[in-house]
C-alpha cells in the first residue's frame, strides 16, 4: 500500500514516517508533500491508498485539501496528524469526511490503535 | 468578546513535558528549572499566535546547544548534522505542538498561525502582556516557554 504523509515541517514528516515504522507499518511505500496544495498533485500522480495530513500548512491547508478531494470525487482514506486536538477541529474534520484525527504529539501505539482498522502491516 | 484567560503553570509544564519526552524519545525527563535564569535566554526563539476566542502568543526560548540536540533527536541523526533550515523547521514545530496543545486546552474556537522562528528574541505587541511563564531544564541547558495575553481592558501601555 502507498502512504502519502503531508506537512509543510520535513522534521514532522521524518517524525510521522518513523512512528509508523515503530507502529508497525513499515513495510508500505511513502510519498511525502509540502502542503495541501502538493497534496492535491500527488494525489493525483501516485493514487495514494491513505493520506496522513498535516492541518495548519501554508498555501493550502489540510481542510481545506480535503475539501478539495473530495469536491474532486476523490475517495482516497485521510486522517489528520495536527497539533490541534480540540473538539470543534474534530468536528470539521468528520463533517468534511476524514476517517480520524491523531493529535501531536503522538505515540506509536496511537498510530497502532487508529491504523490497524485502515492499513494492513 | 474575547476572552482573556491563561493557562496554569502545572498545564502548560505537562504539555511541553510530554511534546519533548515524545518527539525526543529521551528517557532523560525536562523538569522545571531549579533557579531559573532571571534574564532572556540567548539563542533561538519560536512563537505561534492564537487568534479567536482565545487570543495569545506562545514564546518557546532555548540556547543554541539545546536547539541543535533538540533538532537532531527529532530528525534521528547526529547534533552536527543538522542544518539551519532542519533548526529553524524543528523549532517551528516544536512551537506549533506546544502553542496547539496549549490552544486546546482553552475557550475555542480559535486559530493557530503558522510558526515564527528567529535568533534572538521575538517581541509581542504592546496590547499583550506576559500571564504565564515556565522555566525548564534538559541537560543542563535551560528552555522557557512563555504564554503572553492581551492585557485587560484599560491597561494598554
Amino acid at each position: 500500500m502507498k502512504i502519502l504523509v503531508v506537512d509543510d515541517s520535513r522534521v514532522m514528516r521524518q517524525i510521522v514516517i518513523r512512528t509508523l515504522r515503530q507502529a508497525g507499518f513499515g513495510g508500505h511505500d511513502i510519498v511525502e508533500a509540502e502542503h495541501g496544495l502538493e497534496g492535491l498533485s500527488v494525489v493525483r500522480a501516485e493514487s495514494p491508498d491513505l493520506v496522513l495530513s498535516d492541518w495548519n500548512m501554508p498555501e493550502m491547508t489540510g481542510i481545506e485539501f480535503l475539501d478539495a478531494l473530495r469536491a474532486g470525487g476523490s475517495t482516497v482514506p485521510f486522517g489528520f496528524v495536527t497539533s490541534e486536538g480540540s473538539e470543534d477541529m474534530r468536528a470539521r474534520a468528520t463533517a468534511s469526511g476524514a476517517l480520524f484525527l491523531i493529535a501531536k504529539p503522538f505515540t506509536p501505539e496511537a498510530f497502532e490503535e487508529v491504523l490497524s482498522a485502515v492499513l494492513v502491516r | 468578546m474575547i476572552a482573556v484567560e491563561e493557562p496554569s503553570l502545572d498545564d502548560v509544564y505537562a504539555v511541553v513535558e510530554e511534546v519533548w519526552t515524545t518527539f525526543l524519545g529521551s528517557d532523560e525527563p525536562i523538569l522545571p528549572a531549579f533557579e531559573p535564569q532571571p534574564g532572556p535566554i540567548e539563542g533561538w526563539t519560536a512563537a505561534v499566535t492564537v487568534t479567536g476566542a482565545w487570543e495569545a502568543m506562545v514564546l518557546v526560548t532555548l540556547g543554541d546547544r539545546l536547539s541543535r540536540t533538540m533538532t537532531g533527536r527529532m530528525l534521528g541523526i547526529a547534533d552536527d548534522e543538522s542544518s539551519s533550515e532542519d533548526l529553524t523547521d524543528a523549532l517551528g514545530e516544536l512551537v506549533n505542538v506546544i502553542g496547539g496543545n496549549v490552544k486546546s486546552l482553552m475557550a475555542g474556537p480559535s486559530t493557530l498561525s503558522l510558526p515564527l522562528v528567529a535568533q534572538g528574541a521575538i517581541s509581542t505587541t504592546s496590547h499583550l502582556e506576559e500571564a504565564c511563564r515556565v522555566d525548564l531544564t534538559w541537560s543542563g541547558d535551560p528552555l522557557r516557554v512563555t504564554v503572553c495575553v492581551p492585557r485587560a481592558e484599560g491597561e494598554h501601555r
